[in-house]
């Protein structure tokens, strides 16, 4: 899960008061003393697990605890060679490809007509965010019933319709082409109320006398849309889509639960993979090679966030 | 995690007030399409429970789909209690939850304050080494930190489950930012009194900070709640499971049910909407402040 | 680091030691589930995977058990069939930490690296708990033995059988005069009294899961005398009888004979609901389908798998209970768990008569009550015919062979591949698995 917080402001107070400047603090070790609990569970679960996992990408460690022997780069030439590894990593791609769009143009339609509709805003905002406090298992376990080809509401609707017929039912989850668009539709479902609150954000936040001063100007309002709230938006998007990235790169829970990474595969994703080659596979040593190539795009993906998001702030 | 950072400084100026109109035609469509939109995004969740309250029989009637129960029931839930599995994640899933929390809070808040009141050997380094953390990803690790978790001797136990979701790094960052921000001189006044660090920690800058506190200790434990990839692998024991992983990988044994695992479902889903309902202010406020920089 | 004088607030400092010291001392010792510790009988856990019809009458063996034991607190659990099943087996195994005792298909005990990841039995232990350890299928036994240890206690013997609705046989003439299915000869016979059940049933001639298409493929391949063999980096397969097999499924599929697209739940379904004259499936569907009788009145009964190429043989594999690695046994919970396994093979009579499963614990399968039982008799000489998969580290009930093969042959059925392509596309999945390193012996 991605973590977001607001720092609110200080102590109102305090905050009127001019900031002094600091008194030079004198060099000692009771610093230290409070960041050291942290540090030495940070150092046994992060730093440490970090080494660990480059040290057994060079051996054969295997998840049945026999004696692990050093291999060299075995495991890192298999990794880039494996069929199976790029797969997922496509996979990953075509995820991030068909979930992105209609996580950022929903998202904005969305929030522009709840920012409309500001008198039933509290249920609106409700309704659309609820579903992204909810357990993935649970998500996963209704929508694996939605999509159910005979007796799944979605084809039940499909059939009312007329977009189908009754006698040739959709096959969703089960079908290799449809599968990982299945995936997408209920990631959209569950996930879209992060980026609609972002979006309703930034939209409260233009004054409303911009607005105003263009409409006086006869600008309609799918002209303000296009020349004023969009590029106001460009911000939100751009975060919103790093953030979509990052998000993608690891994506696992739903593909695990909804298809075990089927059919044939095709929804089989980058972390999927290492769960199937260290756990599945007992290769612990194979997956930790797998994680650092994950680990090295993630990070790259990171820094570019970094450089786009914390410059404005020096 | 993603490190997402915000600054503490007042919240975007307040929206301007708008003058009242009558209604337009414009805003009745808007009106219309905005509710419909949302209670289309609440049918799953509808029919989820519309299902739950059936019988099992009338639920596999796969063809004949309808939402209001001809004969109302609470077999689902009931069996579901009598398996009594649901209450045992629910309770591990409110344990692992809350050290987590309380843990997380802890560690960083400490490691939060001793970064912005003190100057010490190797400050630099230490900050900075936690800074890089911010991007490294943790489902990366998890092979590694499988190990060393077994390696502990604590698979498959409470501590296992929750200590490698206490160390974010962007918790860290966020609370020093914060607490960099509040003036020195109630800390100093308190001094005068003879008031320790730990003192001046707990009685002057805690109370300072309640909302972000609760900002961090919300998402910490939405987080850790909703967690399913680290649950999956050390809870192997289905006694020790999280919510969202038993829900997922434990099947009843009596083949597939539909109003029960409706019913589950909705069970699962209850505990963080209440959760989200009593602090929805906190939890749009927090991920509004993402964006708002 | 150099050591500086101690800072100021000494008391800080001891309160914060003191802390982190005992978080380190909570966490060292870990900590248990709550509804374990909660209990205060022995608590035994198990895990099965019998997710299908047989798991409810476990459930009503435990019951039995626990009545019958109220020292005994078992916690069984059941988890998906499969990989995802096997899976927990070994992460919890490799921590130490997991199931006390757990089903495993005897197929699977060597893939289960059982000189790390599981104890061994102690003869004598499961003699003082009443299991005679000469009373076993001498062939089934010795595959529970690894490098002279007892990893695994057999309880049964199951395979792919064949279902058939009586009031469907009847219409078509292919019933014995008393009752019994005709015997059949090759594809083509058998294929003829499919048309002729589609005929009647309007939708299909038989039932089969499209999603476990490596038991029907396994059993026609060796029904063929086909034989799989693997090597260092090779392995060996008969091409031209492993696509005779699936041109069988292929066919069927195209003419409609059988679904093209039937996971374990519908494939069952489509029988119960006069959608399909026959299925080919486990017998372990027997206990669903003989609820589904009372209930709604189905006439059936169940033989061995049809004749195609020469014989009747089967894809089957048999249950064991095996016990996970633990970093250490508390006495109490290990006698209870070998009492549990000793209780469920003495009372197999019931897992035989009510799952269709065939006993391995001779003094039950060899009782008149069992000899009596019907219709478990009109299959009897399934165990005969039983084919285990081929033996390699990636082979076994829901091992990677089973699954990657099942993927293949998944889309035979679903006419998405032809014979030729999946031939092709099932020796590149075998080629892959061959090429892995072994990550077991």
């Amino acid at each position: 899960m991605t973590v977001h917080t607001e720092a609110p402001a200080a102590a109102p107070a305090a905050a009127e008061r001019p900031p002094r400047v600091p008194a030079p603090r004198r060099r000692s070790w009771t610093g230290l003393w409070f960041v050291l609990p942290f540090f030495a569970a940070y150092a046994l679960f992060l730093i440490w697990p970090t080494f660990l996992g480059l040290y057994y990408s060079f051996t054969d460690k295997s998840l049945t605890g026999r004696t692990p022997s050093w291999i060299g780069l075995d495991n890192w030439a298999e990794a880039l060679g494996d069929e199976r590894a790029w797969n997922a990593l496509g996979n990953t791609a075509v995820f991030t490809l068909y979930s992105t769009p209609p996580l950022v143009v929903l998202s904005i339609v969305f929030a522009l007509m709840v920012n409309r509709a500001r008198r039933a805003g509290w249920f609106l905002r409700l309704a659309i965010f609820a579903p992204y406090v909810i357990p993935v298992s649970v998500v996963t376990i209704i929508w694996t019933w939605i999509y159910q080809p005979d007796g799944g509401i979605l084809n039940h609707y499909l059939e009312v319709l007329g977009v189908q017929s009754p006698d040739a039912p959709t096959i969703w989850l089960q079908d290799e082409h449809r599968a990982m668009w299945a995936v997408v539709i209920t990631t959209v479902w569950w996930t879209i109320g992060f980026n609609f609150l972002l979006y309703l954000a930034a939209l409260q936040t233009i004054p409303q006398d911009v607005y105003e001063a263009s409409a006086i100007d006869g600008a309609n309002w799918w002209r303000q849309l296009w020349s004023i709230t969009l590029p106001l938006l460009k911000r939100t998007t751009a975060l919103v889509i790093v953030l979509q990235l990052i998000a993608s790169l690891r994506i696992f829970d739903q593909m695990y639960l909804m298809t075990s990474g089927g059919p044939n595969r095709a929804t089989e994703v980058a972390i999927h993979y290492i769960y199937i080659a260290g756990f599945e596979g007992y290769r612990i040593g194979y997956a930790s090679a797998l994680s650092y190539v994950l680990f090295v795009l993630i990070m790259i993906v990171s820094i570019v966030q970094f450089r786009l998001f914390s410059r404005k702030e020096a | 995690m993603t490190a997402v950072l915000d600054k503490p400084e007042a919240p975007a100026a307040a929206p301007v007030r708008r003058r009242r109109k009558r209604p337009t035609a414009g805003a009745v469509i808007v009106y219309t399409a905005a509710i419909a939109l949302a209670v289309v995004w609440l049918l799953p969740l509808l029919w989820a429970l519309s299902t739950s309250l059936k019988t099992e029989t009338e639920a596999s009637l796969g063809q004949d789909i309808h939402w209001i129960p001809r004969d109302w029931s609470l077999e689902g839930y009931r069996t579901l209690f009598e398996r009594g599995d649901h209450l045992v994640w629910m309770v591990n899933s409110t344990v692992v939850s809350s050290i987590v929390t309380v843990l997380t809070l802890t560690l960083c808040v400490l490691a939060a304050y001793g970064f912005s009141r003190f100057d010490f050997p190797g400050k630099k380094i230490v900050f900075a080494v936690i800074i890089a953390g911010l991007m490294v990803p943790g489902e990366a690790l998890i092979v590694p930190l499988f190990d060393i978790v077994n390696a502990l001797n604590l698979s498959n136990t409470y501590w296992g489950l929750a200590l490698p979701q206490t160390v974010p790094p962007v918790m860290v960052f966020i609370l020093k930012r914060f607490f960099d921000a509040v003036p020195r001189d109630y800390e100093e006044a308190a001094k005068i009194d003879g008031a320790g660090h730990l003192r001046v920690l707990w009685s002057v800058i805690l109370p300072l900070s309640g909302p972000i506190l609760a900002a961090v200790g919300i998402f910490t434990f939405i987080g850790s709640w909703n967690n399913f990839l680290w649950p999956l692998l050390v809870a192997t024991d289905p006694s020790m499971m999280t919510l969202p992983v038993g829900l997922g990988v434990v099947t009843g044994g009596y083949g597939l049910l539909y109003a029960q695992n409706m019913a589950a479902a909705i069970l699962g889903a209850l505990p963080l909407l209440i959760v989200f309902l009593v602090f929805q202010k906190q939890i749009v406020k927090g991920v509004a402040g993402v964006g708002l920089k | 680091m150099p050591n500086h004088p101690p800072p100021p607030g000494p008391l800080t400092r001891r309160t914060l030691l003191a802390g982190s010291a005992a978080a380190a001392g909570l966490g060292l010792t870990g900590c248990g589930s709550l509804a374990v510790s909660l209990s205060d009988k022995t608590v035994v856990k198990q895990w099965n995977l019998l997710a299908g019809a047989d798991g409810a009458i476990m459930t009503e063996m435990h019951g039995q058990f626990e009545a019958e034991h109220p020292d005994v607190d078992l916690q069984a659990t059941t988890l998906g069939w499969g990989t995802p099943f096997y899976t927990r087996i070994v992460m919890g195994a490799s921590g130490g930490n997991g199931a006390d005792v757990a089903t495993a298909h005897v197929s699977r005990i060597k893939s289960l690296s059982p000189a790390t990841l599981l104890d061994p039995f102690d003869l004598k232990e499961i003699e003082d708990a009443g299991l005679d350890p000469d009373a076993f299928p001498a062939e089934l036994w010795d595959k529970c033995f690894v490098d002279g240890e007892l990893y695994a206690i057999p309880l049964d013997t199951h395979a792919l059988v064949n279902y058939y609705n009586r009031s469907v046989c009847a219409e078509i003439g292919a019933l014995n005069p008393d009752g019994t299915l005709l015997e059949t000869t090759g594809v083509e016979d058998y294929f003829d009294v499919l048309r002729a059940a589609k005929e009647v049933t309007g939708q299909y001639g038989t039932s089969l899961d499209t999603f476990g298409g490596w038991r029907q493929f396994w059993a026609w391949y060796r029904q063929a005398d086909g034989e799989m063999a693997f090597g260092d980096g090779d392995y060996e397969m008969d091409d031209a009888k492993a696509l005779q097999s699936i041109e069988v499924m292929y066919r069927m599929a195209e003419e409609g004979l059988c679904p093209t697209f039937a996971d374990g739940a519908q494939c069952a379904a489509n029988f119960e609901n006069g959608a399909a004259g026959f299925v080919q499936v486990g017998n372990w569907e027997i206990t669903r389908f003989r609820a589904f009788s009372e209930a709604q009145g189905l006439d059936f009964s169940m033989t061995e798998m049809p004749d195609f190429f020469g014989n009747r043989r089967t894809q089957g594999d048999s249950h064991s209970f095996i016990l996970p690695h633990h970093n250490s046994w508390d006495p109490e919970v290990r006698r209870a768990t070998i009492e549990y396994v000793a209780y469920m093979l003495k009372n197999s009579l019931q897992w035989g008569a009510g799952a269709g499963h065939t006993p391995a614990y001779l003094p039950v399968t060899e009782s008149a009550e069992y000899q009596a039982l019907e219709p478990n008799a009109e299959y009897s000489g399934v165990v005969d015919n039983v084919q285990l998969d081929p033996e390699v580290w990636f082979s076994g009930s829901g091992a990677r062979l089973f699954d990657e093969a099942g993927t293949v042959f998944q889309q035979v059925y679903a006419l998405a591949l032809n014979p030729e392509e999946a031939l092709a596309l099932l020796k590149e999945r075998i080629q892959d698995l061959v090429s892995l390193p072994n990550p077991v012996d």
